[in-house]
C-alpha cells in the first residue's frame, strides 16, 4: 500500500514537473513573420530588435499597431535634419558584422517619439490633448510653484520626483545624444525637441499603446496619487472603485474609441470613463481639463477659465452639464443634482471657512513683515499654510466630488480643521507679541535653478 | 442687304484685333507659367532650386507639378486664375520694386503660403488618399482631413510641409528616397522650437 502511495505521488509530481521544465527548457519567443508589405528599413528594424530588444519587439508585435502593420518606422523615423536624430544608432548601419549593417536600410530615427509623431496619424487626440493642462503642466508648475521659483529643492530631487510625472524639457548633449539630465522621461508635460508638449505613452505605455491600459484608474494613479492629491485612493474608496475592483474582470476593455458604453462594456466607470471617454451623447477628449466645473487642486477653489496660470477656454457650466450627462448614464436626474449640489457647498464651505481667512492672515503677517518671502518652505508657518491647501485641503474637496468620505472627513476637513487652528495660534501670537517667524538657517536640499525655463516663456504661444 | 455690311465690317474688324490679343494674353500666360519664369524673381530662386530636388518633380511615373499647380488655382478655373495670377504678378513686382529683394521674408511667405494653399490644389492629383493599406496610419489621418469631426478641422498643410521646399545638398528622387512620412500637425510645437 505503502509503495503504491508513494508510486503515486511520484506520478503526480512528474504531472506537475513536466510541463513546467518543459517550458524552461523550451523558451518561445514571439513569432513575427513579415508577411505585409513594409520598407525593407522598416523590415531591418524588426529584424535586429527582435534579437537586440526582444522585450520591445514581443510588446509591440502584441499591440494594435502591430495589427495595423504600422512599424517601429512609423513612428520613430525622423528627418535628417531633425535635432533629436540618434548619431549612435545610425553607426550600426556600417557595421558589417551586422545583419542588416549596410546602408541600403539606413534610416534616421529618434528614440523620443512625441505627440506631434502621433498627430501624423491621430490628429485629432493630439490636438485635443495639446490644450489640456496635461500638455502645459511645465507651465503651470513654473507659474505657481514655490519649490521651483524659490529654488528650495534640488534638481536632482526634481528629477526624482516632480519631472517624472511633469516631465523634462528634452535636450541634446554637444554629440546629438539625448541629455541624460533630460532623459529617459514620458511626463505628461515634456517638451520635445520639435516643439510639440506631452508624451503619449504616459498612458499608452510604450509599446503596447492599450487603450485598455489607458481606460484602467490605474493608468491615472501613477501620478494621481499621495497626500497633495490622492484621486486613486479617493477613486478606490468610492463605490464606483469599489464596483470596480469587484467586476473588472468582466468589463469589456478593448472596444473601439467612441463605442465604449456605460452599463455595458463597465458596470461603473472609471476615471477615463467619466473624464475622457464618450458616454451618450457626450464626445470623448483627450483634453482632461473638460468636463471640470472646479479647479479642485487651486488654493482658492475656481472655475478652469479663472484658472490664472492656464486659463481653460471654457464655461463651466457648459462643462457640468457634460459631466453631468455623462453621470446620467447611470444615475436618475435627482442623484446627480444632489451630487453636485453637496460639492458645491464643501467647494464653498473650504474657500470661505478656511481657505479665505486663513490666506488674508497669512497676507497680514507678509504685509508686517513676520513672515520673509524670500524663500518658502523656510519657516514653519509657511508650511503649515502651504499643507491646508495643498494636502487636506484638496483632499477635503476631492473626496467630496469622487465620493470618498474617508477622504472628504478624516484625511480632509478633520485635517484642516486641526492645521487651521495651530496655523491660527501661530500666527496671533507672531502678530501680537511682534516676533518674526523662526527662520530655519541651513534649510536642506536647496539649489535647483529658479530661471523659468526660456523653451517654455520666451516662445509666443 | 446693305444694312448688314456695317455690322458684318465691325464683327470682321473685331475678329482681326481680337484675336492676335487673345493669342498674344494666352501666349503671356504660357510663358509665364512656367517654373522657370517664377524662378526669375531672386526671391524666388531658393524655392525654385528646393523644388527642383524634390519628389514633386523627381519620380519613377515622370510626374511634375509645377508651382502654378500648388499655388495657383487651377487653368480651368479661369477667371479665378487669370485674376489669381495676375494679381500675385502684380503684387510680386510691386513688393519688389519698394522693399528690394532684400525684403522678402521667406519664413514667412511659406506660412502665407501653406495658408493659401487649398485643400483642392492638392486632391487635383491626389485623389485617392483613403485606400492606402500599407499605411493604416495614413488612412487614419486622411479621414479626419477629410471628414472632420465635429469642432476639427485639418488642411493638408497642416500636416505636410515638408514636401518640396526643403533644402537639400542632393537631388531627391521618389525611388530611391526613404519611407516619406508627414511632419504631423503644424499647430503642435508652435512653442518652444522652429517649425
Amino acid at each position: 500500500m505503502r509503495r503504491v502511495s508513494a508510486t503515486l505521488v511520484a506520478l503526480l509530481c512528474l504531472a506537475w514537473a513536466v510541463p513546467v521544465l518543459a517550458q524552461q527548457a523550451f523558451p518561445k519567443p514571439k513569432e513575427y513573420r513579415i508577411e505585409r508589405g513594409m520598407p525593407k528599413q522598416a523590415e531591418a528594424c524588426i529584424q535586429c530588435h527582435r534579437q537586440e530588444t526582444p522585450g520591445i519587439f514581443t510588446d509591440w508585435a502584441m499591440s494594435r499597431h502591430a495589427s495595423a502593420n504600422i512599424t517601429c518606422l512609423d513612428c520613430h523615423q525622423a528627418q535628417e535634419t531633425d535635432k533629436d536624430v540618434s548619431q549612435a544608432h545610425a553607426k550600426y548601419y556600417d557595421r558589417k558584422d551586422l545583419p542588416f549593417g549596410s546602408r541600403e536600410y539606413y534610416i534616421p530615427v529618434a528614440a523620443a517619439v512625441s505627440p506631434k509623431d502621433c498627430s501624423r496619424c491621430h490628429p485629432d487626440e493630439s490636438a485635443q490633448y495639446a490644450k489640456s493642462k496635461h500638455a502645459n503642466t511645465i507651465e503651470i508648475m513654473w507659474k505657481i510653484d514655490p519649490w521651483l521659483n524659490k529654488g528650495m529643492n534640488s534638481e536632482e530631487e526634481r528629477k526624482a520626483g516632480c519631472y517624472v510625472c511633469h516631465g523634462t524639457i528634452l535636450k541634446t548633449d554637444k554629440d546629438g545624444n539625448l541629455d541624460r539630465a533630460t532623459w529617459p522621461n514620458v511626463g505628461v508635460g515634456r517638451l520635445n525637441l520639435d516643439g510639440s508638449l506631452g508624451s503619449c505613452t504616459s498612458c499608452h505605455t510604450r509599446h503596447r499603446f492599450s487603450v485598455m491600459e489607458a481606460r484602467k484608474p490605474e493608468a491615472c494613479g501613477q501620478c494621481h496619487l499621495g497626500p497633495d492629491h490622492p484621486q486613486i485612493e479617493i477613486y478606490m474608496e468610492s463605490k464606483h472603485g469599489d464596483i470596480y475592483t469587484a467586476f473588472k474582470d468582466t468589463y469589456n476593455w478593448n472596444t473601439a474609441g467612441g463605442a465604449w458604453t456605460p452599463g455595458t462594456d463597465y458596470r461603473a466607470p472609471t476615471c477615463a470613463a467619466c473624464h475622457m471617454s464618450g458616454s451618450g451623447k457626450v464626445m470623448g477628449t483627450h483634453d482632461v481639463t473638460e468636463r471640470l466645473s472646479w479647479e479642485t487642486q487651486a488654493p482658492l477653489t475656481v472655475r478652469p477659465s479663472d484658472f490664472a496660470a492656464f486659463p481653460a477656454k471654457t464655461d463651466w457650466k457648459a462643462e457640468r452639464d457634460k459631466m453631468k450627462a455623462v453621470c446620467l448614464q447611470c444615475h436618475a436626474k435627482s442623484w446627480t443634482d444632489g451630487h453636485y449640489e453637496a460639492f458645491d457647498k464643501v467647494v464653498q464651505e473650504y474657500n470661505e471657512v478656511y481657505y479665505k481667512p486663513a490666506k488674508a492672515k497669512f497676507d497680514e503677517l507678509v504685509q508686517k513683515g513676520l513672515v520673509s518671502t524670500e524663500k518658502y518652505f523656510d519657516e514653519e508657518i509657511e508650511v503649515e499654510f502651504y499643507e491646508l491647501w495643498h494636502h487636506e485641503g484638496r483632499r477635503a474637496r476631492m473626496g467630496a466630488m469622487m465620493m470618498a468620505p474617508d477622504y472628504s472627513w478624516w484625511h480632509g476637513f478633520y485635517e484642516c480643521k486641526k492645521r487651521y487652528n495651530k496655523f491660527m495660534e501661530m500666527a496671533d501670537h507672531l502678530l501680537s507679541t511682534g516676533t518674526k517667524a523662526y527662520i530655519y538657517p541651513n534649510y536642506p536640499g536647496m539649489g535647483g535653478s529658479t530661471e523659468k525655463p526660456p523653451q517654455i516663456f520666451n516662445k509666443k504661444p | 442687304m446693305r444694312r448688314y455690311v456695317k455690322p458684318l465690317l465691325l464683327v470682321g474688324l473685331g475678329l482681326l484685333l481680337a484675336f492676335p490679343v487673345f493669342s498674344m494674353t494666352y501666349y503671356t500666360m504660357v510663358r509665364t507659367s512656367t517654373p522657370g519664369f517664377c524662378a526669375s524673381c531672386h526671391e524666388i530662386e531658393p524655392a525654385f532650386n528646393a523644388w527642383m530636388t524634390s519628389t514633386h518633380r523627381n519620380n519613377a511615373q515622370g510626374l511634375v507639378a509645377d508651382c502654378m499647380d500648388c499655388h495657383l488655382p487651377a487653368p480651368h478655373d479661369t477667371v479665378d486664375f487669370f485674376y489669381k495670377k495676375t494679381l500675385h504678378g502684380m503684387k510680386d513686382v510691386a513688393a519688389h520694386v519698394l522693399h528690394g529683394s532684400g525684403g522678402y521674408d521667406r519664413a514667412e511667405n511659406r506660412l502665407a503660403a501653406y495658408a493659401d494653399i487649398k485643400d483642392g490644389q492638392c486632391l487635383k492629383c491626389h485623389r485617392n488618399i483613403l485606400s492606402i493599406p500599407n499605411n493604416r496610419g495614413a488612412m487614419l489621418a486622411h479621414r479626419a482631413a477629410l471628414y472632420p469631426a465635429e469642432g476639427e478641422s485639418r488642411t493638408c498643410t497642416d500636416c505636410h510641409r515638408n514636401l518640396v521646399h526643403v533644402d537639400r545638398a542632393r537631388y531627391e528622387y521618389k525611388q530611391y528616397a526613404p519611407p516619406y512620412r508627414a511632419t504631423g500637425l503644424s499647430t503642435l510645437g508652435t512653442r518652444g522650437a522652429p517649425l
